[in-house]
């Protein structure tokens, strides 16, 4: 006990140093040297490997943008997608990254979880086919098949992106690929995927020289929906509103600077994930930044447009994908810890 | 018994000085074929027409190795670590848990069955239960890579045990030798060559453990195992070579880990290594 007792002297000698340190940190010429004296340790866990689409977030960190609003942010990498949600409910993480529809499905049945900024603004889900298949619109799936990663919702959108179409989902057959996508497609197995990336798969096809034909979900009759979102628990989003919006701070920051310099950004990314290529990552980011901003250029960064969150919930539910009406309750997602939101 | 020790150094010795040839001659029928085999894969590769990215031909896996070699490398190292300590974890459950069976016959029809059904659990179904439990460190790894090997350790052990002369001990006994006693110089001595074929089992599926391990856990570093290089290359669908280039390291780990423990088993079994001759 003796040891951790305060004395008045002693606490008057810590605001001298507390004083002094931030007479220092004024300076200006040790900027980046200086850091608050006690970041707080805050992980957030990725939808995925590290890859451009989270390359505001690794920007922010390597720029040191979150230890200067006291957070010593920490990415892990989940092993497989429905993970974050589970470990971001139990209390293991601070933040997970992840997808509209799964913070949908989360809440649907009873996760405590609320999507509190987006990381990418519309659908990145979208139908890739080959070149070398000739299809160049949904109307010449009939009688084809086409692979998806075994989602529900992604069965979903396929059925809804035919309807639109005007074929019968009964003249297509879905395979379930699981995650190889595109080795499915380069074997000749399915004529296309849905559930690839535009500005990822796509883009990689197009590396190869596969002349991919790419047609983004929201473009083919599914109501258009964030892909990645940041999501932290309701009780943290209600106590701990200053870190959250510290965090977003920050992470705007590192937005900025993914665009300032999106090959440094490629660099950091294949830092985290050695796997990575560099050039496919550049590439990536490149594509990404359009859909990183929103429609309306008077919306801050990460906004996240009510309606559009509505229209989809409903087509989750219209299909069956939720039990409970989502536009029920209490929002799953609040835009009020974005820059010039809020208090 | 000196007698015999020096017979067996008088055999090191002799085998000492043409050891290299004789090793040679050993690993010389596993690289002939292996080079076969390769050259069939190289052909396949080359004339099949099938694509570089479902099946890469040997040479594009060399240079993705040789371009990828640091990477490789300290990937490995987490993986080598994870297999050992989690071979570790398991021998010392598994042969405690063994020997606890072997000692209360009761605990045998108790944990027997408990312990077939938890071969049968998909990583993935608790995966998240260990990280919820651990964290995002190594340990929930090496749970899962012992709960993996452990099963052939603890088979084989009880087996090894049971195999016992049942004179030794009963001898033992009528030599006014305690239970451990008996235990300590007839059965577990008798138990100790099944008990590392088991291990040797276990060795050998600890490296796709560690596989299963690392895919179905998180983790927070840059590297964090071969099994994760992997799942990442061929998740991307582009980086086959890759992938494969670090699937040949791991192939080549659980080669060198099973030779490594027949050499321990030398060491700690001679009788038993003799009688097999030159099996491993």
């Amino acid at each position: 006990m003796r040891a951790t007792r305060t004395t008045p002297r002693r606490r008057v000698l810590a605001g001298v140093c507390l004083s002094l340190v931030l007479a220092l940190s004024a300076c200006g010429s040790a900027q980046n040297v200086v850091s608050p004296p006690s970041a707080k340790r805050f992980t957030v866990m990725l939808d995925w490997f590290p890859n451009a689409d989270h390359a505001p977030l690794y920007a922010a960190i390597a720029h040191g943008y979150f230890r200067a609003v006291g957070l010593d942010v920490e990415p892990v990498v989940p092993a497989e997608t429905a993970e974050p949600l589970k470990l971001l409910a139990a209390g293991k993480v601070d933040m997970a990254i992840s997808y509209e529809p799964e913070v949908l499905l989360a809440r649907d049945e009873g996760l405590k979880v609320v999507s509190i900024g987006a990381l990418v603004q519309r659908p990145l889900t979208s139908i890739i086919a080959l070149g070398e298949q000739r299809i160049s619109s949904v109307a010449q799936l009939a009688g084809k098949t086409v692979g998806t990663a075994g989602i529900p919702y992604q069965t979903a959108m396929l059925h809804t992106t035919l309807q639109h179409a005007g074929v019968s989902p009964a003249r297509v057959k879905e395979v379930n690929v699981g995650f190889n996508l595109v080795p499915a497609m380069l074997s000749g197995k399915v004529a296309a995927t849905l559930g690839g990336y535009w500005n990822y798969e796509a883009v990689q096809l197009r590396l190869m020289h596969k002349h991919p034909l790419v047609i983004p979900v929201n473009e083919a009759g599914v109501p258009t929906y964030d892909e990645l979102v940041l999501v932290v628990r309701e009780n943290e989003a209600r106590a701990d509103g200053q870190d959250l919006r510290a965090f977003m701070q920050a992470l705007t920051r590192g937005e900025h600077a993914v665009r300032a310099a999106p090959a440094a950004a490629a660099k950091l990314i294949v830092k985290a994930n050695p796997s990575a290529e560099e050039r496919l990552q550049l590439e990536s980011i490149e594509q990404t930044l359009p859909a990183a901003q929103p429609a309306d250029a008077s919306d801050p960064y990460g906004w996240q447009e009510p309606t559009a969150w509505a229209t989809f919930a409903n087509w989750m539910y219209s299909h069956g994908l939720l039990v409970h009406n989502p536009n029920g309750g209490l929002p799953p997602f609040t835009n009020e810890f974005l820059p010039g939101q809020g208090i | 018994m000196n007698a015999a020790r020096d017979a067996f150094a008088g055999r090191d010795a002799f085998a000492g000085r043409d050891a290299f040839a004789g090793r040679v001659r050993a690993f010389l029928p596993a690289m002939l074929l292996a080079g076969a085999l390769a050259g069939a894969w190289e052909l396949y590769a080359d004339f099949s027409g099938v694509q570089q990215d479902l099946l890469p031909a040997p040479h594009a896996v060399a240079s993705a190795l040789w371009s990828n070699g640091g990477s490789v490398w300290r990937n490995f190292t987490v993986t080598a670590e994870q297999v050992l300590l989690g071979l570790a974890l398991a021998l010392a459950c598994g042969s405690a848990l063994a020997i606890a069976i072997h000692l209360f016959p009761l605990l045998r029809r108790a944990v027997y069955p408990l312990a077939v059904g938890s071969q049968a659990v998909p990583i993935p179904v608790i995966g998240v239960l260990l990280v919820f439990w651990w964290g995002f460190g190594i340990f929930p790894k090496l749970v899962v890579i012992a709960l993996i090997c452990f099963f052939p350790i603890v088979v084989s052990t009880v087996d090894g045990l049971a195999a016992v002369d049942p004179e030794q001990p009963k001898l033992l006994r009528t030599l006014d030798a305690s239970r451990w006693q008996a235990f300590r110089f007839a059965e577990l001595p008798a138990a100790l060559p099944a008990a590392l074929s088991g291990a040797r089992i276990a060795l050998a599926v600890g490296v796709i453990g560690a596989f299963i391990a690392e895919t179905s856990t998180p983790s927070s570093a840059a590297y964090s195992g071969l099994g994760r290089e992997i799942i990442d290359n061929i998740s991307s669908g582009f980086q086959t070579p890759r992938a494969y280039a670090a699937t040949v390291v791991l192939f080549a780990f659980a080669v060198a880990c099973f030779y490594a423990l027949a050499l321990a088993e030398r060491v700690l079994v001679p009788w038993h290594a003799r009688r097999r001759g030159a099996t491993a």
